[in-house]
């Protein structure tokens, strides 16, 4: 099969995917026991009970959900429309891509992070296995992915707000509020600094461990012999044969995780009050806010779809015995 | 081979033991060193207070604003007719002096003069007319407000600073409803057409007459500037601007208090209160409070439709009042809320009105196990070899149930259990996701025993009528399914009772009733806690309705 149609068909088979988790996710929420109503508004709220069973039609919930609900939410995702949210009385759109600026932002700066380090990490411990070098960094990597997240942002946040005057959380200063946030990098830098260590620290063990098991399997295989039979140099067989066949389990590993940066990081951001989308999928869903909910899982679903499309695509790429069949 | 194997080993179970020895509750803040706040510039610039929250505004708009927030937010940047002060009572606002008519049903004020909105224009009876109007036109779109214009027929601006209230039936309460009708800016809000449009409105660029102006309000960022008033009929506040930051976990909180980043701290967990003692530029705040918890006893009657699902003993007055000895009120407040409560009696906390409603001749009844256990036994209820007493085959067995997002509830239910299993009543504590309990309390009755709180209003009014029975409906507020012809009488009169004196009568036999018959248990009435840095700020009016109060920051400037 050509690349071309190795890629049609893949496209085609994540277009059902998406429209299939949805039509989950639809039922699901509306199968979740409580009253979206009570939810959004609170225990100790002064509404009569004449207002609540208007906010009920108003949401739409007073219908059935086969098929009158179901179908008006059709409709409009079909128009592009994502909703409005019933607690924040936002439209979802515009709720998702204000926390994803800020998501992609820290998540995804954690995670460049923790794949360089991680997998340089990794690198370094396979080629030298066995030294000093190689138990330290196993060692560093095992303790790191095995520490709790919210204990460790809160070490962290302690230690950087008092030792060197980090602050405590947000993603600026009140002073800076209202600026773009290309104007005032230097405060955005010293907000990211903790939860981007913590982050950092918390992923790198995941690359690191899979780096170098990767690298000791291609290591053991014949043609690495064979290369330095032919008097290759460590640097050259690394570079040339070594590094591109242990790459590729990192790299689907690299797309499943970027897929997932999209649902937050919840520890994180609560410990550094960071408004992501881990809080925003959390108070969505206490909230039962049905059209965030539904516009947060499409997001995320997309997302993941679209980072296992652009590995596999890479994959056609990277090794030529995938375009084969 | 087996040295690195050995190796591996050990490097894996160190590994292990580590992430295992991970605790589950960190409190770094009592292990922080002792930190010097980062230091104060010496203030040229404008003076701002810093104040840090858990939550943030969801809106600013009076028609849909449920969160705490948005009415801390409210009281600084709007009037209303009337305000409550920090002692209690209710004075005039925007209201200058304000008369009733002989027949109870027609209120006339009289607004103070030189009142502007923050865009400059003068405040006119007009405007506070149009908002009244607008509630009583659209009650479902102006959801938060609408139970306080009930009974309204009519109101009109007879000139610039008159405005006239008619009302179908005399009202008890007319100072406090209007405490919470805000005067919202009329240009802002006359576009709407349908309730959704209206909610659907945000109004973060709040314009109002109060003390503090909107400045910015960036709701990803989570952080709100309000502005001094410079034109402010009251006086210009002290202090230039008020910043509000929004922190997701207690303990970043407490921690920006300390070292610096804020200057006050609104509403402190309970858990962070007693380390605040620790630091000298910190006062932690703690004020009587009215927020309670309750034992709430399936009232629901036998005989209603559907049928309620519970354990029959319980409508048994013997069983309620052994299970009234058998709670330990002191000890709940000492243990689980750590001092900062107070052993409480009736559903009408001590702190509203100034300690005017709640009636003080009602003594709680004692913890005494002993009591407990003769009360059952005199009502025929035989200990059984399982140490559950038991007639018949009604055996004393209850579910005890809570909301699961509460930790405290879990503490108090287990306290609970262990008593009551002295006197030989066994129950089985269980955290309930919160909509599910509601949902089975109201108006199913399907419960025994629950744990829950109120934030009562602070006029009785609201907090007595959560035991009516017209409360026990699909929406309502009675989760206890009291039903009490003579105490809904009782509330009825007490609504319209216009002297004081005779409104207190009523209301403290509405006390007496919902005590003897026992629907919630009051356990204690939590208090306020707040904190601030002394060593910057002073002049904060520390009282019930919390130093956020609009009084409270008009006055507090900067430590010289």
């Amino acid at each position: 099969m050509t690349r071309r149609g190795y890629l049609a068909r893949k496209i085609g088979l994540s277009l059902m995917t998406i429209v299939v988790v949805l039509v989950i996710n639809f039922l699901l929420f509306r199968v979740l026991p409580g009253d979206p109503v009570r939810s959004v508004i609170g225990r100790n709220v002064r509404i009569s009970i004449e207002t609540q069973l208007a906010l009920r039609e108003q949401f739409g919930l007073d219908k059935p959900v086969f098929p009158d609900q179901f179908m008006t939410t059709v409709g409009q995702w079909a128009r592009g429309n994502l909703g409005i949210s019933w607690s924040l009385r936002r439209p979802v759109g515009e709720v998702l891509i204000a926390k994803l600026r800020n998501t992609i932002l820290l998540i995804g700066l954690g995670q460049i992070l923790s794949i360089i380090l991680g997998v340089t990490l990794g690198l370094v411990a396979g080629w030298k296995r066995k030294t000093a070098v190689d138990m330290a960094a196993l060692t560093f990597s095992l303790v790191a992915w095995a520490t709790p997240t919210f204990w460790l942002g809160i070490i962290l946040l302690a230690a950087g707000s008092t030792w060197l005057g980090l602050p405590t959380g947000g993603i600026v200063s009140p002073a800076n509020v209202g600026r773009p946030l290309y104007t005032v990098i230097p405060d955005l830098a010293r907000h990211l600094v903790m939860p981007t260590t913590t982050l950092t620290i918390l992923y790198l063990g995941e690359y690191m461990l899979i780096m170098r098991s990767s690298i000791l399997e291609v290591l053991s295989e014949d043609y690495i012999l064979t290369a330095k039979a032919k008097g290759l140099s460590h640097w050259q067989v690394l570079r040339r044969h070594a590094l591109k066949n242990a790459m590729l389990p990192i790299v689907t590993l690299i797309a499943l995780n970027l897929g997932f940066t999209v649902s937050g990081a919840i520890y994180i951001e609560t410990v550094f009050s960071y408004d992501g989308l881990g809080r925003m999928f959390n108070t969505a869903l206490i909230k039962q806010d049905y059209p965030l909910l539904q516009g947060a899982f499409l997001l995320l679903a997309v997302s993941v779809i679209i980072a296992n499309l652009v590995a596999d695509v890479l994959y056609t790429y990277l090794d030529p015995r995938v375009r084969a069949t | 081979m087996l040295k690195s194997n050995v190796l591996a080993a050990i490097v894996l179970s160190t590994a292990l033991i580590l992430a295992a020895c991970g605790p589950a509750a960190p409190a770094p803040t009592a292990a922080a060193p002792e930190v010097e706040p980062t230091s104060v510039p010496v203030e040229t610039g404008p003076v701002v207070l810093k104040v840090g929250w858990e939550g943030t505004p969801d809106t600013l708009n009076l028609a849909y604003a449920f969160l705490v927030e948005s009415f801390t937010v409210f009281d600084l940047v709007y009037g209303a007719l009337t305000t409550q002060q920090p002692t209690g009572e209710y004075v005039g606002n925007l209201a200058d002096s304000w008369s009733l008519s002989d027949d109870g049903l027609t209120w006339t004020f009289k607004l103070k003069g030189g009142i502007k909105w923050h865009d400059g224009t003068p405040l006119t009876a007009e405007d506070v007319a149009w908002g009244l109007n607008a509630i009583m036109a659209d009650p479902d779109g102006w959801a938060t407000v609408s139970n306080y214009v009930a009974g309204f027929t009519e109101v009109t601006a007879t000139d610039a600073s008159t405005l006239k209230i008619v009302t179908e039936y005399p009202v008890s309460n007319m100072e406090y409803r209007l405490s919470w009708i805000y005067t919202v800016y009329p240009p802002d809000f006359k576009q709407f057409t349908t309730a959704e449009d209206l909610q659907n409105f945000s109004n973060f660029e709040i314009i109002g007459t109060g003390p503090f102006k909107m400045d910015t309000f960036d709701e990803d960022q989570r952080i709100l500037i309000l502005k001094a008033n410079d034109d402010y009929y009251g006086g210009r506040p002290t202090i230039d601007q008020i910043t509000f930051q929004t922190y997701d976990n207690s303990d970043a909180l407490i921690q920006a208090l300390k070292v610096g980043e804020i200057d006050m701290v609104l509403d402190v967990p309970q858990s962070a209160f007693a380390s605040l003692f620790e630091d000298e530029g910190v006062k932690p705040v703690q004020v009587p409070g009215s927020y309670f918890d309750e034992l709430i006893i399936n009232s629901v009657p036998a005989n209603h439709d559907p049928a309620p699902n519970k354990n029959p003993a319980l409508d048994d007055p013997a069983v309620r009042l052994a299970i009234a000895y058998a709670i330990n009120k002191q000890d709940l407040v000492d243990v689980v809320m750590q001092g900062l409560a107070e052993p409480a009696t009736t559903i009408v906390p001590p702190q509203l009105g100034g300690g005017y409603w709640h009636n003080t001749d009602i003594k709680d009844i004692p913890f005494d196990l002993a009591k407990g256990n003769e009360v059952l036994e005199s009502a025929g209820y035989v200990m059984g070899t399982d140490g559950v007493r038991a007639k018949g085959d009604v055996r004393l067995e209850f579910r005890l149930q809570f909301p699961a997002d509460n930790s405290l509830y879990a503490r108090v239910a287990d306290s609970m259990t262990s008593w009551f299993g002295e006197i030989g009543i066994k129950t089985t504590p269980e955290a309930v996701d919160s909509d599910s309990l509601y949902a089975a309390m109201t108006p199913v009755g399907d419960f025994d025993l629950v744990l829950w709180g109120w934030g009562p209003d602070p006029d009785p009014d609201f907090i007595l009528s959560v035991i009516t029975s017209d409360q026990f409906v699909d929406g309502g507020w009675s989760d206890s399914g009291y039903m009490n012809p003579a105490y809904d009488q009782l509330y009825l009169d007490q609504q319209q009772a216009v002297d004081r004196e005779a409104r207190r009568a009523i209301i403290w036999e509405m006390q007496k009733m919902a005590f003897d018959d026992r629907p919630y248990i009051v356990l204690y009435y939590q208090d306020l806690l707040r904190a601030y840095r002394s060593d910057r700020f002073t002049g904060f009016i520390e009282s019930p309705i919390g130093i956020e109060s609009f009084q409270s920051l008009l006055q507090v400037k900067p430590v010289q």
